[in-house]
């Protein structure tokens, strides 16, 4: 009876021994991948001044599709400037799509340990202008004092913006003018066809747009000045780059070359990406 | 540097006083004068720059979003009142008003709009989101905002994502609706587009109405007529007359998504909130507003990619940068 007793006791304390080395082996395992569980999936940051997203949710939802097809890869805009710079700052990881104009402000502000790595293209060109379109009525600068105008970026870009093109001695002008941010380039140029706004500030391309759609509307309008060219929205990423982001930026280069992938990019403005070249590299610089 | 001695300028200021020097000693006393009564009335007009917000209700998203929009844009709001709050009555709205005694009143809703009104309708009320505005009492100090986008702007989209729809149907009553489609025609002409009317005078005219037009058209356009959007049933006998013939049907609130609408073009609410603190910072400035009751500036767009598929319409990819929502 005693001696069963010892040898079931044995068995069990076997098993015991047995089951803990098990958990042991599992533990060991999960913590062995705990630094890729933590990197599994690699965050695309965006934030753009230079329109004002209001599309948050079906940009991140597209977007996060498409990157999913190739990767534990997602996408998170940001709505705050001040949010999204106290993120970049600093950090030595991550990939981000960024305005070129904002990335060269945190580039002079701050020290960045991001470089960039892509830039976007819109039919075959990575760069674009921004004009000041006005009424007819408006034949100078001098007439805008206190107008509204209409645009579709920050009111810090498009502050910024005007001053480039009219000159730091325009600043009075630029100052006293009401900013009316609405969502799209082309609500701002219809604001002022429609009579709600005096003048807009808009891409090229997108007065191009409306005289293509209305002809009448872009008649009434004039062209009073115009930025020089500057680059379309970039991603930048770590100088150094591990093999996820580079596969990430892989998926970036060719989304222009798939429909899919151009439809999405569509909704960003541009068609397609490309390495950056020297003369970009220098704009980006100055 | 010379150092001019304490007793010379005594002498100097007695004679300045003096008889001899009277005239132009009053002449700077005046002068100080204006200078304090002009500061002092500066002082006062900035005391008097007073705003207060009246929400139809706090708790209905899109009246928040207007509401957060206006206050980012003014620098010290004298108070805001929450309307669908059970803490507020109308006794209590009325003394807030009388005491802050505003020098505008943003109105948030029909509701808030119509209490301001009564209590306040000397004051400058600016409303926005105001259903049917045209049947509110207008005050000469009433500005707003419609909650309609120009129809010129809902055309241009239109014929934007669509470039090959070129005939547009629309139900109409001649009571509500006659002279806003004929205005319709003559700016869908500039985006090339045709547009045609079909009269109703009651609901129950909406069938045989669509019957005749349906085939005549490349989509529907719904309008906020209330004669042809007079209930659900109305709203279901017309999307289905659509879907039937394969038609799309561009509607203008997003309620019509859940009937199948391929398009819906809306206001930008956060834009119309921006407007409307234009509009009171010009009050504020005594700018003449040109345009008391504004269009909305901006547009939130929802497409329907499925009926999209579904219908075969081509759509304009390059448009995709403009729509705001999809549904798949």
């Amino acid at each position: 009876m005693i001696k069963s007793y010892r040898i079931s006791v044995l068995i069990l304390s076997r098993c015991l021994l047995f089951i803990n080395i098990c958990l042991l082996v599992i533990l060991l395992l999960f913590l062995s991948f705990l630094p890729a569980l933590a990197n599994l999936r690699y965050t695309v940051c965006f934030y753009n001044p230079e329109t004002n997203i209001n599309n948050f949710a079906l940009i991140k939802s597209e977007f996060d599709r498409y990157l999913s097809d190739y990767g534990y890869f997602q996408f998170q805009p940001f709505s705050d400037r001040d949010t999204f710079e106290k993120f970049i700052v600093g950090r030595k990881d991550g990939v981000y799509l960024i305005s070129s104009w904002h990335f060269r402000k945190l580039k002079r502000e701050y020290p960045m340990e991001m470089e960039a790595k892509l830039v976007g293209v819109s039919k075959g060109r990575p760069t674009h202008i921004k004009i000041l379109t006005v009424r007819k009525s408006i034949t100078n600068v001098n007439l805008l004092k206190g107008k509204i105008i209409a645009a579709a970026g920050s009111k810090e870009y498009t502050k910024g913006v005007l001053l480039e093109m009219l000159g730091e001695d325009q600043k009075s002008i630029v100052d006293s003018l009401r900013i009316l941010i609405v969502p799209k380039d082309i609500d701002a140029l219809m604001a002022v066809g429609f009579g709600m706004a005096d003048s807009a500030l808009t891409t090229e391309s997108s007065l191009t747009k409306l005289a293509e759609i209305n002809l009448k509307q872009y008649r009434i309008l004039r062209q009073l000045a115009a930025s020089k060219e500057t680059l379309l929205p970039i991603i930048a990423a770590p100088k150094k780059l591990d093999e996820n982001i580079s596969s990430l930026l892989r998926v970036f280069e060719n989304m222009g070359k798939t429909p899919v992938g151009q439809n999405k990019l569509r909704m960003l403005g541009m068609d397609g990406w490309k390495k950056l070249g020297n003369a970009e590299r220098r704009f980006l610089e100055e | 540097m010379t150092i001019i001695p304490c007793k010379k300028i005594i002498n100097r200021l007695k004679k300045c006083f003096s008889f001899d020097h009277g005239k132009h000693c009053s002449v700077v006393v005046w002068l100080l004068i204006m200078i304090l009564l002009s500061l002092f009335n500066s002082e006062y007009l900035f005391a008097r720059d007073s705003v207060i917000v009246l929400n139809s209700d706090m708790s209905i998203e899109n009246y928040s979003l207007a509401h957060t929009e206006f206050k980012s844009m003014m620098v010290d709001l004298k108070d805001e009142i929450d309307l669908g709050s059970k803490w507020v009555n109308e006794k209590s709205i009325k003394k807030r008003i009388k005491k802050i005694d505003p020098d505008v009143i943003y109105c948030i809703g029909s509701k808030a709009y119509q209490m301001a009104y009564k209590f306040a309708k000397k004051k400058n009320l600016v409303f926005s989101l105001a259903i049917n505005w045209r049947r509110l009492p207008m005050g000469k100090n009433t500005y707003g905002i419609s909650n309609e986008l120009h129809q010129g702007m809902q055309l241009m989209m239109h014929r934007y994502l669509f470039p090959d729809v070129n005939k547009i149907g629309v139900l109409y009553s001649k009571i509500y609706s006659e002279e806003w489609l004929n205005i319709a025609i003559e700016n869908a002409k500039e985006v090339g587009i045709d547009i045609i009317g079909r009269h109703i005078s009651e609901s129950d005219d909406i069938e045989s109405a669509l019957d005749e037009l349906l085939p005549e058209v490349d989509a529907l356009w719904l309008t906020p007529d209330p004669i042809v959007i007079s209930n659900v049933e109305s709203v279901v006998k017309i999307f289905e007359q659509c879907e039937a013939v394969r038609k799309p049907v561009f509607a203008y609130n997003r309620t019509f998504a859940n009937f199948g609408a391929t398009l819906i073009m809306s206001a930008d609410i956060s834009t119309m909130g921006r407007q409307a603190a234009g509009i009171a910072l010009d009050i504020l400035a005594n700018k003449k507003v040109i345009e008391r009751v504004q269009n909305p500036a901006g547009s939130h767009i929802v497409l329907n990619l499925k009926k999209v598929d579904e219908y075969g319409i081509n759509l304009n990819i390059e448009a995709l940068e403009s729509v705001n929502e999809i549904i798949r």
